[in-house]
């Protein structure tokens, strides 16, 4: 939800539902799941699913005047990722799409908890990747709520599903990029958050980058990270040059069997972290156990510490946000960054490629910027 | 004929003997990781007692230990759960959910009727000790709780905090937070009954409604008497919430039951199931087999499994005490202290340097002279408030006669709370306070292992500096209060853990990894007859496994550097020391492994070292001096007043109000504070929570957008704009990238 959020407002807009009538369930917390999922729960190891629970029960308690109609949750296969047509594949993590069929038997196991409360239950397999299968797959489910929907009609709101998703992106990215602008103008740090998508849920997420913001640096996150091509040829110059890649969105240098997009912009992100001179540090936030993520830790560690800059990585995170830990982790990045940020930025624009659409202008000479196609990591 | 009911669980024998349904004896005792040696005793006195006699009498085995047992005496094993159901079912026909609660596990059955009889339906967790007796006990314990008094503390009308319900471990580490932020035990403890209870209906319900009757099972249900009450409150609750009809209108109260012999329902369903078994299954044989195993048997099978011990001979480790026995030498090829605690100068006219950490175990104090030189160390046991803490280790430094201070750094847990008590200079995060100490002594060091109470720090440095860390405070295995609780089952002094442990010639193998699972397997490899020595030895031996591979997630040791430091105040440990000098060393041929002259106070050290790196001349300490510390006086508050409401997470905080000469006081505060007095707030877990009052709360908040503002997230944006519909119309120029 935390990459299509917009898609389904947009889409469900078209189809007349607005304003209050398509309620999210609110961010996960423990008090949700305390409240909402006691007894609801099914086995699975992934902490974000087994989230779930508690945004259905959630969902389904809500008193009478606030009941809701439809639990819409989908079953999202494919994802629509920047890096589409770059990669070789850009499926979701197989345990998130099918966390709807697991979550609901919770639901379903003692008595029909949604029948019970007159919810019609939803659940579309959805291939979001794969835009023009998107109607076909999404009208069938989509008539159960609105019998008299068709399939024109569904296309419709899916093409306007997709362009609210990308109105939403391309403003995120907007403003990663005057973040950035504005940090090289300065000579500022900024930190760049890799992570999957609901790791910006507070509730999966801690808001880490959060504390960390208080201490003064702006943070992006790698799936907003600005797209603009002057930006990202001038970043990967040398890699262009050398023909280490075949375009910006390339990752296979690093990255080969390219099919999860998470998994895809998680190794460019740390790509991207390493060549840009103001992301002095890189934090890395994971859950506990999480098997599409255990694979990229040392890949993408070392992308980013090879470059010099400071990594910093929060695994195996699940329901309590260990706030003393945390505490002290953020003081002790803090701590570094306030001491090697300047450090960092100066090393980094010494080896960057010359003609920084920023208009600072790090490397005046193309001695300079051999040095840096000869540094620039592999 | 007498049938006996044996359960030999995780730490406690209990047993029952019946004739004629009649019971004709019974007993409870703990058996301290010896319990074959308790099963022989409690054998002895049946025979004596009752006349038990071999070939005639029948024996029954159930719990976690019953299962190597039970053939060495005749008995047959009954599995707990079918072995507990069997009891209720014939004692409490009505009762469709029983939880029992055991040292290390917990189990739920539901019966549900169908047709004739009832089907049962059980889970049952031992994996984890979240949940479980010792997850109650290891708290009450690290907080002095006698059993006696914890059996009696309430759960009905306290404020609860939150504390781990997962892992005993963490839990113990929340309990100490709530403690330094001045909570009262009694809330502590009912907290961990919260936890306990949660715990058990989150995990081992799976989709099932508990419904009435319900029957509480096992030692701490029946012990801890807010336990029950923590069951009956959630109980109650989740029936209203499930609309679960109280049958005939009872009262729910009465619908759930804690039998007074409770920890005998597996005896006794042993029994039940017994006597419905073919009369000649399950003869007592004697003792003599037992006795055998006992005295022979079970040396031999060890032998067969155990690694070699700490040490390989006795050159071996004659070297190794040359190298690292002495506290002066500590494995440095040049040793180089540079004072010793015993060497007190007379105190300075132009005053010292005081570093303190106030760390979660201990608190510890260093001074250090101008030129970085070592004049004092002293330390206090943490007593759990850190004022009491403060005042205590000063007291120490003004004794030995430092009077004048020219500068005070505080490190460890207790620094934010303190810092602007005890007025310091620098407040220093551990991490750092750690780096710095040990580049003091080791300039060339690459590679800094803390290994401390209840974290383990890994520091690598490159060309002097650090360059990377790996702080793991999630995740309790390797470090030292691991190894302290287990040589505190021992009833072992830490100070003597080496001396035993290197006493072992060969040591179990234990897994790496999780300190809970090391936990369960320490009790797997005690019922295979491992003393408590090789048990320490072993975990001594797993330590460096578990600090580097699975907490450092360092794989490649090489990679990191040739000189190790060690610190932190389990490294006093010689058990601990010897075994990562031979892991680092098979991992790094020609490493050079070092311990840190003073591994207990490096950090403080570090931050005494801090405190002189920021000394300008003439500009003197915030230090309020020690007359003003010693005065200090304060009462703490912890309630729904001082609950943090801000943000929904509704942290619960403490306000230690301190007088301070000269403090404005909180005339506007729901819970005033007088003029004369400071407040600190503490247990907030952002800097939001600092703030009681609204109207400080307005100036902060628009402060703290301001940096937002200035320092921009993303995510921000994402969670404020992505799951709403468009407040402003997306311009056209926008869809066109």
């Amino acid at each position: 939800m935390w990459s299509t959020h917009q898609f389904w407002v947009g889409l469900f807009g078209a189809l007349g539902v607005e304003g209050r009538k398509l309620v999210f369930s609110s961010d996960t917390s423990e008090e949700q799941s305390r409240q909402f999922a006691k007894g609801r729960g099914t086995v699975d190891c992934c902490y974000p699913v087994k989230c779930m629970s508690g945004h259905y029960g959630e969902l389904v308690a809500r008193d009478k005047h606030r009941k809701i109609d439809v639990l819409f949750s989908p079953m999202i296969a494919s994802l629509p990722s920047f890096l589409k047509g770059h990669v070789v594949d850009n499926l979701a993590c197989p345990r998130v799409m099918a966390g709807p069929e697991n979550i609901k038997s919770g639901f379903l196991k003692e008595n029909d908890a949604f029948k019970e409360r007159s919810i019609r239950y939803v659940t579309p397999l959805v291939s979001l990747a794969d835009a023009p299968l998107v109607p076909k797959q999404l009208h069938p489910h989509l008539k159960e709520i609105f019998p008299e929907l068709g399939l024109e009609e569904t296309k419709e709101a899916v093409r306007q599903g997709f362009e609210a998703l990308e109105a939403f992106n391309t403003q995120a990215r907007r403003r990663g990029r005057a973040v950035l602008e504005h940090c090289a103008a300065e000579d500022r740090p900024c930190l760049l958050v890799i992570a999957r998508p609901y790791h910006m849920d507070p509730g999966i997420g801690h808001e880490i980058e959060v504390d960390l913001q208080a201490f003064g640096y702006p943070v992006l996150w790698a799936q907003y990270f600005p797209t603009d091509p002057d930006l990202l040829e001038w970043i990967f110059a040398a890699d262009l040059k050398a023909g280490r890649i075949r375009s910006t969105f390339d990752v296979a240098d690093v990255w080969p069997s390219s099919y999860s997009a998470n998994t895809n912009e998680i190794l460019w992100g740390a790509k991207v972290a390493a060549r840009v001179p103001w992301v002095a540090g890189v934090i890395r936030l994971a859950s506990y156990e999480c098997g599409m993520d255990q694979p990229t830790y040392t890949p993408v560690q070392q992308i980013v510490e090879r470059s010099g800059t400071l990594f910093f990585s929060f695994q195996e995170l699940d329901s309590t946000k260990p706030a003393g830990s945390v505490k002290i982790r953020v003081e002790t990045i803090a701590h570094y960054l306030q001491k090697y940020a300047a450090e960092i930025i100066a090393k980094k624009k010494a080896v960057a490629a010359p003609g920084c659409p920023f208009g600072t202008s790090p490397t005046e000479n193309s001695a300079a910027a051999e040095a840096a196609s000869a540094a620039a990591p592999a | 004929m007498k049938t006996v009911g044996m359960d030999v669980g995780s730490t406690t024998v209990k047993a029952v003997v019946v004739e004629n349904g009649n019971i004709l004896w019974r007993d409870y005792k703990r058996h301290n990781t010896k319990q074959a040696e308790m099963v022989l005793e409690f054998l002895g006195c049946i025979e004596r007692e009752c006349g038990l006699a071999p070939a005639r009498d029948r024996m029954f085995f159930t719990g976690s230990g019953a299962g190597f047992l039970a053939p060495l005496v005749g008995a047959k094993l009954i599995q707990e759960v079918v072995a507990v159901a069997a009891a209720v079912e014939k004692l409490h026909p009505a009762v469709r959910f029983v939880s029992e609660i055991g040292g290390e596990d917990m189990k739920t059955v539901f019966f549900t009727p169908s047709g004739d009889g009832t089907s049962k339906q059980v889970y049952m967790q031992s994996a984890c000790s979240g949940g479980t007796g010792t997850f109650i006990e290891k708290t009450a314990r690290k907080l002095s709780i006698e059993t006696e008094a914890l059996a009696k503390m309430r759960y009905e009308g306290m404020s609860l905090h939150k504390v781990s319900s997962k892992c005993g471990i963490f839990a113990e580490a929340d309990a100490n937070t709530l403690v330094k932020s001045g909570v009262p035990v009694e809330e502590i403890i009912a907290s961990l009954y919260e936890a306990v209870v949660y715990q058990n209906l989150a995990t081992l319900t799976k989709g099932n409604t508990p419904v009435p009757q319900v029957l509480l099972l096992g030692g701490p249900n029946l012990f801890f008497a807010g336990l029950q009450q923590a069951w009956r409150h959630h109980l109650k609750k989740l029936w209203k919430e499930r609309r679960v009809a109280a049958p005939d209108g009872m009262d729910p109260e009465s619908l759930i039951l804690v039998p007074e012999d409770a920890v005998y329902y597996a005896c006794l369903g042993c029994v039940e199931i017994g006597e419905g078994e073919n009369p000649d299954v399950a003869v007592y044989q004697g003792t003599e087999k037992l006795s055998w195993w006992i005295e022979k048997g079970q040396h031999e099978q060890k032998a067969k499994e155990g690694a070699s011990g700490l040490i390989s001979g006795d050159d071996e480790f004659q070297a190794f005490l040359a190298r690292y026995g002495c506290p002066s030498n500590n494995g440095h090829s040049h040793p180089r202290m540079s004072g010793t605690p015993a060497a007190v100068s007379p105190p300075m006219e132009s005053g010292v340097f005081l570093g303190c950490d106030f760390g979660s175990t201990t608190a510890k104090a260093v001074v250090l002279c101008p030129k970085r030189e070592l004049l004092f160390s002293c330390y206090v046991q943490s007593k759990g408030n850190p004022i009491e803490d403060a005042k205590s280790i000063l007291r120490q430094v003004r004794e030995a006669g430092f009077e004048q201070i020219a500068g005070l750094a505080l490190t460890g847990y207790g620094k934010d709370l303190l810092k602007d008590i005890i007025g310091a200079d620098v407040g220093l995060v551990e991490t750092v306070a750690h780096a710095t100490a040990a580049l003091h002594f080791y300039p060339d060091a690459d590679v800094i292992c803390d290994v401390g109470g209840c974290d383990v720090k890994i520091m690598l440095l490159r060309q002097g500096t650090v360059s990377d860390f790996r702080l793991n405070s999630q995740c309790s295995s390797g470090n030292g209060a691991f190894l302290q609780g287990v040589a505190e089952r021992y009833g072992t002094p830490l100070e003597q853990y080496a001396e035993h442990a290197f006493k072992a010639r060969s040591v179990p193998k234990l897994a790496m990894g999780c300190g809970v699972f090391l936990q369960s397997d320490i009790v797997n490899q005690q019922r295979k007859g491992w003393s408590s020595e090789e048990i320490m030895a072993s975990l001594a031996a797993v330590l460096p496994l578990n600090v580097w591979v699975y907490a450092g997630q360092l794989q490649n040791l090489a990679a990191a550097g040739k000189k190790f430091v060690l610190q932190g105040g389990t490294h006093r440990n010689l058990a601990v020391v010897k075994a990562q000098v031979d892991f680092v060393q098979s991992k790094v041929p020609g490493a050079e492994i070092v311990v840190h002259p003073h591994p207990g106070e490096a950090g403080a050290i570090g931050a005494a070292l801090c405190a002189r790196e920021s000394y300008r001349e003439g500009q003197p300490s915030r230090f309020r001096g020690f007359d003003t510390i010693e005065a200090l006086d304060y009462h703490s508050t912890t309630n729904e007043h001082t609950t943090c409401r801000w943000c929904p997470v509704n942290c619960r905080r403490t306000f230690i109000d301190v007088v301070l000469p000269g403090a404005k006081g909180r005339p506007w505060s729901k819970i005033p504070v007088a003029e004369g007095r400071e407040r600190v707030i503490s247990g907030n877990s952002c800097p939001k929570g600092l703030l009681e009052d609204a109207n400080e709360m307005r100036v902060v908040k628009a402060e703290m957008e301001e940096v937002k503002r200035a320092y921009p997230n993303i995510a921000e944006m994402v969670r404020e704009d992505a799951f709403r519909h468009p407040r402003v119309p997306v311009e056209a120029e926008d869809r066109d990238t």
